[in-house]
This record gives structure tokens, sequence and C-alpha cells, in this order.
């Protein structure tokens, strides 16, 4: 499928760090009956992904939630290890946002949105994307070309909620 | 790259691994860091994963100096792991300072090669690296110390592979 706005978001199972360590999680259970934004990116601790993505959505946080977001989620094709670390480092933690990873890129690769860039080590990554999604429907779909951090940054979506 | 089984006098296969240079991500030929040098590769499930991260990895920190009076010329830290990861593991977990290379093997084709993977999805680990610790003399492996048990870091530790050069 592809993602457009009024189409509700496939179901998955991704995987999360909890407090006794990674658990897994059903994507559906974390969207029913929410107000959610889902962004995703290509990796932690990559370039682009650091130094724009991620920190546009630990600055408009607060902002989503006064607008009645319920949960803010980031999402790559990462172990929750590597996100969990990443998390700490960048600070997004502590700014409360949830970080879902699609460990084995199915999710991915089922929205089309999977690349892969050998010389980079990236392999079967997301593009970067941002959605607002109520009870599991895609409301605002703010979808970047490979490689640009644009439209899908915090600031760019909280424009349309 | 056809399947074998890791051992002690296994040449090992080449492989193309990737390490994160001065202009980014750049690949490494095993067979170049082999050639004629003593070489210490260990390898780890992952980055940031609790083992690895507070035991196997410091170990090798602690001990790359007196690998090095022994005459070893690298020390590598190999996991199933993109490059930017490996990189800030690295960088944070001091092992960059300590003079290790971090490679990262990111399809997992020289691990699938050794036989060496495994996966555990419901931790969202898929094609990782056992662990394990050898020393490579001119691409053939003379020592080797494989982890029987997961979640645990004793035979395949820098002390332990230490004491057998």
């Amino acid at each position: 499928m592809t993602l457009s706005i009024g189409d509700s978001l496939p179901d998955a199972t991704l995987v999360r760090m909890g407090a006794k360590g990674p658990e897994q999680v059903q994507l559906s259970e974390v969207l029913k009956g929410r107000k959610v934004v889902l962004f995703a990116l290509p990796g932690a601790f990559t370039g682009p992904c650091s130094t724009a993505h991620l920190p546009s959505f630990i600055r408009t946080a607060e902002a989503f939630r006064e607008k009645g977001v319920d949960e803010i989620v980031c999402l790559s094709v990462n172990d929750p290890f590597t996100q969990k670390a990443w998390a700490k480092d960048t600070g997004a933690d502590q700014a409360g946002i949830t970080f879902l990873g699609d460990a084995d890129g199915s999710f991915t690769r089922g929205l089309g949105m999977d690349f892969t860039a050998p010389h980079l080590g990236l392999i079967g990554r997301s593009n970067r994307y941002a959605l607002l999604l109520e009870d599991g429907v895609i409301r605002e779909a703010n979808i970047d070309k490979p490689g640009v951090c644009e439209i899908s940054t915090g600031e760019a979506l909280l424009e349309k909620v | 790259m056809p399947k074998q089984t890791l051992s002690v006098g296994m040449a090992l296969p080449d492989a193309t691994l990737l390490t994160f240079g001065a202009d980014g991500p750049q690949p490494v030929r095993l067979h170049d860091r082999l050639k004629g040098n003593r070489v210490v590769i260990f390898a780890v499930p992952g980055a940031f994963t609790p083992t690895c991260d507070s035991a196997h990895l410091p170990s090798f920190i602690r001990t790359a100096e007196a690998f090095r009076e022994k005459g070893v010329d690298e020390i590598i830290c190999l996991s199933v792991n993109d490059v930017h990861v490996m990189r800030y593991w690295g960088e944070i977990a001091g092992a960059a300072a300590a003079g290790i290379t971090m490679l990262a093997d990111p399809a997992a084709e020289f691990t699938c090669a050794l036989g060496m993977e495994y996966s555990a999805p419901e931790t969202g680990m898929l094609n990782r690296s056992r662990r394990y610790a050898m020393l490579v003399e001119d691409g053939v492996v003379t020592v080797l110390h494989v982890e029987e048990r997961r979640g645990v870091c004793e035979i395949s530790g820098g002390e332990a592979l230490l004491a057998a050069l």
C-alpha cells in the first residue's frame, strides 16, 4: 500500500524497550482510539536524522501535546537497544518520544517506504515521513523525498494539526 | 559466500565490511587487514546491548595495550549493525579512543558465511552474530573462543583471549 490520507495504517508487530528489556507491541494497540504522531527515518545515529529530523520533534513535542496528541512515535528499522541509546544520547527520551523498532523491516516494506543504500551500510531502511493518525486512520501525511528532511519535520506537521 | 564453519586452522573468507572514515562510511576488504598481520577479532550480537556494552567491549578496551605488547597489529570489533551505529558506539563506549577498529557487517554476509548467525525476533535481533573472539595470523584462525551460552561474556572476553596468546 501507499501512505494516503484517509487510509488505515496496517497493523504490525514492532519492538520497543520496556522496563524489563525488549518487548513486542502491536501497532494497532498503540493507535486505537488515540491521536498519534508517527514519524519514520532511516536510522538511529545517521547524519540528517540526528541533526534535523529527531530534534524537530523534540522541539515540538510539547506543542503537539497541547493540540491533543496522545503519543509521539519515532519508527525506524533498528533494534530496541540501538534506539534506546539514541534516545538517551539525543534527549528524545526526556522529551517523552516513544521509539518503536521495525526490526525486520516488514512494516516499512509493506508501506513501500523502504530503501537500500549498501555503500552507506543501510539495508531495507525507511524513507522519511511523518503522519498524524486518529484511531489508526491517516489524517495528515508528510512524505519526504529520499535524502532530505523538509516536509517530514515536526514543525511542518505541527502546522497541519 | 559458501558456508563454512568457523574453526582453528581455517583461512577466513574475504569480506567487504564497512567502517566510518573521515569522509563517512567506507568499505574495508577484510583480507587487506589480515594479510601478514596478527589481528584480534571479536564479534558481538549488537551495539548497545547489555552484555556487549557492559562486559565484552570493555574487556578489549582494558586489554588493548596488552595485546599490542604481544605483537597484535589490530583489534577489530565486528557486529551486524550499521556503520553509523558502530561509529557512535565506539565513541560513546571509549573503544575508538582505545584504538579498537569498529567494523560493520550490515547484511550479515560474513557472519552467515561463518555459520555464526542467530536470531531472536522477540527482542528485535535478526541474523546477528554469536559472541566470539579469535586471533587471526596472516588470515588464519589460530585461537578461537566461542561463547556457548547466551547473555554472558566469559571465554570470549579480552582477558581470556589474552591468556591464550
